[in-house]
């Protein structure tokens, strides 16, 4: 299957992801309100896992489909567009590719067959209370003790850690070296004893995220992978698709597309005002899609994108903003209610507002992406 | 009350007293703990407002209440948005300047609580759209969003030519309560040949001073929010440096206190001018001039706070968020920044004020 697919022209190949979900994409969980815990998008994950096309960027010797970054970036696109739900999906986007390209052969037996089964369950430890934009002053360290690590630290935005059964964790192998360069990159099963998960509620109310606390874990040495000191720049390499996969036009569209429904409910879809504001919106979308389209490209080529990749995470941040607060005018008062208009999923403009907020804040605040453009594009003095 | 000295220490004097309930020190605990609760506010503490005069504040001296102005209700319910109070003191001083004086005692006292009830549809400001109705002494129709339904004994229902008093518990009255963003409760009442007492009058000017207390409530809220984040980046370090040093943070905060210093200007000259002018129209105008720059620098304020704290902003367990969710809820109240900037280019002037 994966043989022929990765040899398909590209609009060939849209057509068959695009009409295997749509005949097999589990509907109750179709463009869900909140990211779904494991025991609502485990269905989800077992489908991808059971037709082989849960790890489209893994070599095919590891089970996965060995896809070109275009086709990838195709597949994740037709998986947008019929809203389905994202995974528990670290092991598969960050766990898997690490291992492949720094594991040890027993580390890659061991780990990469449970990301493919499901049996093991990823979460990720990177962020702290004192290192967000500023990650790699970190706290969390790993000293070594004979035969094995001991881990004490605290992590936080540790993404569905209530659900995971293993955490991948950035801690300080050497506190004397230059920040960056004293991290290593660790693998920990959650039942360990010292670890423990407290559930961080999020603005929208939503048990996404928790913050993981380490005390006195003790791990063996094999839970390291790679060098103790190369954590951090094994871990930089890994977002590298991250960056341009948040400036997606999808998520404006798709909100841009809640905001016309909304009209509609409202009475005002042919009000001159409102079309002014959703053209404008509308027109944002599209020129957002044609530079989307020029990275995606590049992808496409081979190429590595540079650091200008930037302003796509800038823009389509916030946009999506911008088309959520007219959600809030449109919809008037329902704006200050708890639960979607009628409980209708696709009339929820507070719901789609306060979960557009993180958005300029995750994967690199906007003020620190606009600080690389400033720096790294413009090369501006400072 | 005649000079300006005497004005000004009786504004200080409301605020100081405000101090004793919704101190701008307080931790929000109280507010956390009342959130997604029913009624979602504190009838002890409701009846600790009304012994300090707070909800007959506009109610003339000689019903029982202090004959106070605009400008001193606005001072009092900016102190509550400041600690995001949830008793629904601006919906019930409405009812109280409503209510015919044989009816105030039990209210003022705050044993017993009357909301109005008058919004027809969403996005209006219509007062009687015509739908509820007083007939035979019964009356029939629908109201929404009636901000705290949940903790009202009466409601105070507008209709043709005055209001229609129906207790909670009358027959023919059918309540449905949704929860607010910010853990409180608007309700949805429909009304079938519920017994009523009709009670004649005009109920605009009342309501507009609900627009304005609105204002500045959300005046309150804004620049506490505003306040709590620049101590926040006065704190708070990352590569090595406060992050209130960062230059980008610095023109953020800029701009969020040019905000917060409009609404705090227009709301106050709005305040004033309910005091000291005769002219509805002018009246009007200012109320409406303040409440959708009130609403808009809330909403702008409230978001810029989240992004300032960053990560730590977007947790419940962080208090700017509960600003936010209030934002939410009483930026579109008793009519959203649109709404009220149409309203103000119908009734201002053609052509420049002065």
């Amino acid at each position: 299957m994966a043989q022929d697919l990765d040899s398909l022209p590209d609009d060939a190949f849209r057509l068959v992801v695009r009409e295997w979900v749509e005949a097999n994409y589990p509907p109750d969980i179709r463009n869900p309100l909140k990211r779904l815990h494991w025991d609502e998008c485990k269905s989800w994950y077992f489908l991808l896992a059971e037709k082989g096309w849960l790890c489209p960027g893994w070599p095919k010797d590891y089970g996965g489909m060995g896809l070109s970054p275009g086709k990838q970036l195709i597949m994740l696109d037709e998986f947008e567009r019929h809203g389905c739900a994202r995974t528990i999906d670290q092991g598969v986007l960050m766990v898997g590719p690490l291992l492949i390209a720094h594991g040890t052969e027993e580390q890659k037996a061991f780990f990469l067959p449970k990301v493919l089964t499901g049996e093991h369950v990823w979460c990720q430890g990177y962020s702290e209370p004192n290192a967000g934009s500023d990650l790699a002053s970190l706290r969390t360290v790993a000293e070594r003790d004979g035969d094995e690590y001991v881990i004490n630290g605290q992590k936080i935005w540790t993404s569905m850690a209530m659900d995971a059964n293993w955490i991948y964790v950035l801690a300080r192998t050497d506190r004397k070296a230059k920040k960056q360069e004293g991290i290593g990159f660790f693998l920990v099963p959650m039942n360990m004893p010292g670890i423990t998960v407290r559930p961080l509620l999020t603005l929208d109310l939503n048990e996404e995220f928790a913050e993981t606390f380490f005390d006195d874990v003790r791990v063996p040495a094999s839970a390291l992978v790679g060098l103790p000191n190369k954590g951090w720049s094994m871990a930089k390499a890994l977002l590298g698709f991250e960056r341009i996969f948040v400036g997606s036009p999808k998520q404006s569209a798709y909100a841009l597309a809640r905001l016309r429904d909304l009209a509609e409910r409202m009475g005002v879809a042919d009000d001159p005002d409102f079309q002014a504001v959703a053209m404008r919106h509308q027109q944002d979308v599209d020129d957002l899609t044609d530079l989307y389209e020029v990275y995606v490209e590049q992808v496409r080529q081979g190429e590595v994108p540079g650091p200008d990749v930037s302003m796509l995470k800038v823009y389509q941040t916030e946009l999506y903003q911008r088309i959520t607060e007219t959600m809030l005018e449109v919809a008037g008062e329902h704006s200050g209610m708890l639960e979607p208009m009628e409980g209708n999923r696709a009339l929820n403009p507070a719901g789609l507002f306060l979960q557009s907020r993180p958005s300029t804040i995750y994967s690199g605040t906007n003020e620190i992406q606009r600080n690389i453009l400033s720096k790294n594009v413009l090369e501006l003095p400072g | 009350m005649t000079t300006a000295e005497d004005r000004s220490e009786s504004l200080r004097m409301i605020r100081d007293s405000a101090a004793g309930i919704a101190p701008r020190t307080s931790d929000l605990k109280r507010i956390r703990a009342l959130r997604f609760t029913e009624p979602g506010f504190d009838r002890s503490v409701w009846r600790e407002m009304c012994e300090m005069g707070w909800l007959g504040l506009l109610v003339p001296e000689d019903n029982g209440g202090s004959g106070l102005g605009v400008q001193e209700f606005c001072a009092l319910t900016e102190e509550l948005g400041a600690s995001l109070i949830p008793e629904p003191l601006i919906a019930g001083a409405l009812a109280a300047r409503l209510l015919p004086p044989d009816q105030l005692a039990e209210v003022l006292s705050g044993e017993r609580i009357v909301l109005p009830a008058w919004q027809e549809k969403p996005l209006s400001l219509d007062l009687a759209a015509g739908g509820t109705v007083f007939t035979n002494g019964t009356v029939t129709g629908k109201k929404i969003f009636i901000p705290m339904a949940a903790g009202a004994d009466a409601f105070l229902i507008t209709v043709p030519g005055g209001c229609a008093l129906v207790e909670r518990q009358a027959a023919g009255v059918h309540l449905d309560c949704q929860t607010t963003q910010d853990g409180g409760n608007q309700g949805t009442l429909t009304l079938e040949n519920a017994p009523a007492m009709f009670i004649a009058g005009d109920v605009s000017d009342a309501f507009e001073t609900s627009i304005m207390a609105t204002s500045a409530y959300l005046l309150g809220a804004m620049d506490r929010v505003f306040g709590m984040t620049m101590d926040y980046l006065k704190t708070r370090e990352q590569f090595g440096r406060k992050i209130g040093s960062f230059q980008a943070l610095q023109h953020r905060s800029a701009d969020l206190k040019i905000q917060v210093s409009l609404a705090r200007a227009t709301v106050n000259a709005a305040a004033k001018t309910q005091d000291d002018s005769t002219d509805p129209a002018t009246r009007k105008a200012a109320v409406s001039r303040a409440k959708a720059r009130a609403s808009d620098a809330a909403s702008v304020v409230t978001r810029g706070c989240i992004q300032l704290h960053g990560g730590i902003g977007y947790t419940d367990a962080a208090d700017p968020g509960l600003f936010l969710r209030k934002m939410m809820v009483l930026a579109p109240a008793y009519g959203s920044a649109a709404l009220h900037r149409a309203r103000f280019r119908d009734l201002a002037p053609a052509g420049d004020e002065d």
